[in-house]
């Protein structure tokens, strides 16, 4: 008799498992459960749409649950999980049971609400499902201010779209500079200063206090530690929060960072039960300590990890290393590990490399300058984090990068490292190796104590603690 | 949640949020340009003024073996910690 195998939830984790576990072994009965009327979109294009950028959500979509079908997966659409029974081996929906041999819990995230008065009013928006996006884009056309609330990567994506679309957007965010959680404060003023070209007004030190009622049940401002906001709609933009309670009320084991606890596997403490996505927590490979809240490729990997263990191969998923990127107003920034803030935060000792290159060579149009900052661990110089900012080939370094330094790249690895020298695509001095040449030659300069070569304002190849 | 996890919960988020914001605070003084004062909560004392100066007096190795033998690495869920390829440190060329 063929192996059941339950999915519960929709998005990249969940549709990778039951896709992949059914390719790779077409005898599994697949049965995928989700809350939500669609499925296989990308609801990180979504602030795009809103910016007109991307022109209508159906191009968001990526597939079909009717090619879901075809493809042999029983598609169970608006149909919630109300409890797990591990013991029975079934889940319930719609108070019916499903048997399961094998079950993925790939139950997502919901958006921490802001904890003050009037966080329940109309006009606060939380982007998340496609069709709540296009009712909220409609409303849109019919408003003027909006308050973005939390700097996060999808607040400065919020922002910046909203802005360019033509709407008064006040920015409003505790932290010192954006980004503040992820981005060290040199690699995110680029990003303030394109914002506030776009017309952002940015509200930063600044704490929500109340969301405040027109009388009507809807917000008409935000009452903050600076004063009082007027706005037609205001988006919370704050952490992402793992759904686990279904799982952990079927007694799985939650974590420090409040995600499901997997192996490298995928499999939770519970026989051929498996968890991936923003529901679980994985290791930083840098520290092995748990982290959450990545990325969508992330999830779709882990899915694709478990799908494979499922399906019989032996597949195990490595610490992450965390490249990411994102489009900031006009200015394009990523990374990957930490940076000075997160190592400073921890107490992790790091060495410096930062340099500037360009995108394409010198002369040719459309070159943009590359800043690259790199942080290595002291006496090895093994790379463990870097930001980067600029324009193009931003994703492609970071992501270049997070892989040298799961390999054990250092900065030496680095500064003699080949690159394509063409044109149009890329210059002759490839701008990670002049930073990383930049640190070598500070280094050097240390040792021999004599004044530093180049860049001589800057802490390159000091260590610090 | 259980309340054992609950607690280990708010207690990492706290101990993050208080180093996170002194590491802001030094890297706001490093690198003033683009930066404001952030938003200073009421409360958090004992993490400010005891745990934060506690934490950094000591050295990320003492840390970091701290942390694994608390089992708050995951290598105790069942995680390969990545192979680590042993080199040489680094040294400066030497000169001609």
């Amino acid at each position: 008799m063929s192996q059941r195998v339950v999915v519960i939830g929709g998005g990249g984790a969940g549709t990778a498992a039951a896709t992949i576990a059914k390719r790779l072994d077409p005898g599994l009965r697949v049965t995928v459960f989700t809350e939500f009327e669609d499925i296989a979109y990308s609801p990180c294009g979504i602030p795009f749409v809103h910016g007109g950028e991307i022109p209508r959500f159906e191009d968001l979509f990526l597939s079909t649950v009717e090619r879901y079908v075809a493809d042999g997966l029983d598609m169970r659409m608006e149909t919630v999980v109300t409890e797990i029974d591990l013991d029975r081996r079934v889940v319930t929906a719609r108070n019916e049971h499903e048997g399961f041999d094998q079950l993925v819990i790939a139950t997502g995230f919901t958006w921490e609400k802001p904890d003050v008065p009037g966080a329940n009013l109309d006009g606060l928006h939380y982007v998340k499902n496609i069709r709540g996006a296009m009712a909220f884009d409609k409303l849109l056309d019919g408003v003027e201010r909006v308050a973005v609330i939390g700097a996060s990567p999808l607040g400065v994506e919020m922002a910046g779209n909203l802005a360019q679309r033509g709407l008064h957007v006040d920015f409003l965010d505790e932290g010192p500079w954006v980004l503040a959680e992820v981005l060290d404060p040199e690699v995110a003023q680029p990003v303030q200063e394109s914002l506030e070209r776009r017309g952002v007004t940015l509200r930063l030190g600044t704490r929500v206090e109340a969301f405040l009622d027109d009388g009507q049940g809807r917000v008409r401002a935000v009452a903050t530690s600076a004063g009082e906001l007027p706005c037609d709609v205001a988006i919370p933009c704050l952490s992402k929060l793992p759904n686990t309670a279904l799982a952990a009320a079927a007694g799985l084991q939650v974590g420090t960072t409040g995600g499901l606890v997997v192996d490298e596997r995928m499999r939770t403490g519970v026989d051929g039960v498996y968890a991936a996505g923003d529901a679980i927590e994985v290791p930083h490979g840098l520290t092995m300590l748990p982290v959450r809240g990545l990325t969508g490729s992330h999830a779709y990997a882990q899915g694709r990890t478990a799908a494979a263990n499922i399906a019989g191969e032996d597949r195990v998923y490595d610490p992450v290393w965390i490249p990411w990127g994102l489009v900031g107003g006009d200015c394009t920034v990523g990374g990957f590990s930490i940076g000075e803030t997160l190592a400073t935060a921890m107490g992790i000792p790091y060495v410096l490399a930062e340099g500037v290159g360009v995108s394409r060579a010198r002369y040719f149009p459309g070159a943009q300058r590359t800043h690259v900052k790199l942080l290595a661990e002291p006496g090895t110089l093994r790379l463990i984090g870097g930001q980067l900012h600029g324009g193009e080939g931003i994703k492609e370094r970071a992501d270049f990068l997070a892989f040298a330094a799961k390999r054990g790249a250092t900065l030496e690895d680095l500064a003699w490292m080949e690159n394509i020298y063409s044109p149009p695509i890329g210059a002759l001095f490839e701008p990670i190796a002049i930073a990383a040449q930049n640190g070598l030659a500070q280094l050097r300069s240390a040792a021999r104590g004599s004044a530093p070569a180049a860049p001589s304002s800057s802490p390159t190849g000091a260590a610090r603690t | 949640v259980s309340a054992v996890a609950g607690t280990r919960q708010r207690l990492r988020d706290r101990a993050e949020h208080h180093l996170r914001a002194a590491a802001m605070e030094d890297l706001r003084a490093r690198r003033p340009a683009g930066t404001v004062a952030p938003y200073r909560e009421r409360g958090g004392l004992l993490w400010r003024r005891v745990f934060v100066p506690a934490y950094r007096r000591l050295p990320w190795e003492v840390k970091a073996r701290a942390m694994h033998l608390l089992g708050m690495t995951a290598e105790r869920s069942g995680w390969t910690p990545p192979a680590r390829r042993p080199r040489e440190p680094w040294r400066p060329p030497a000169r001609r």
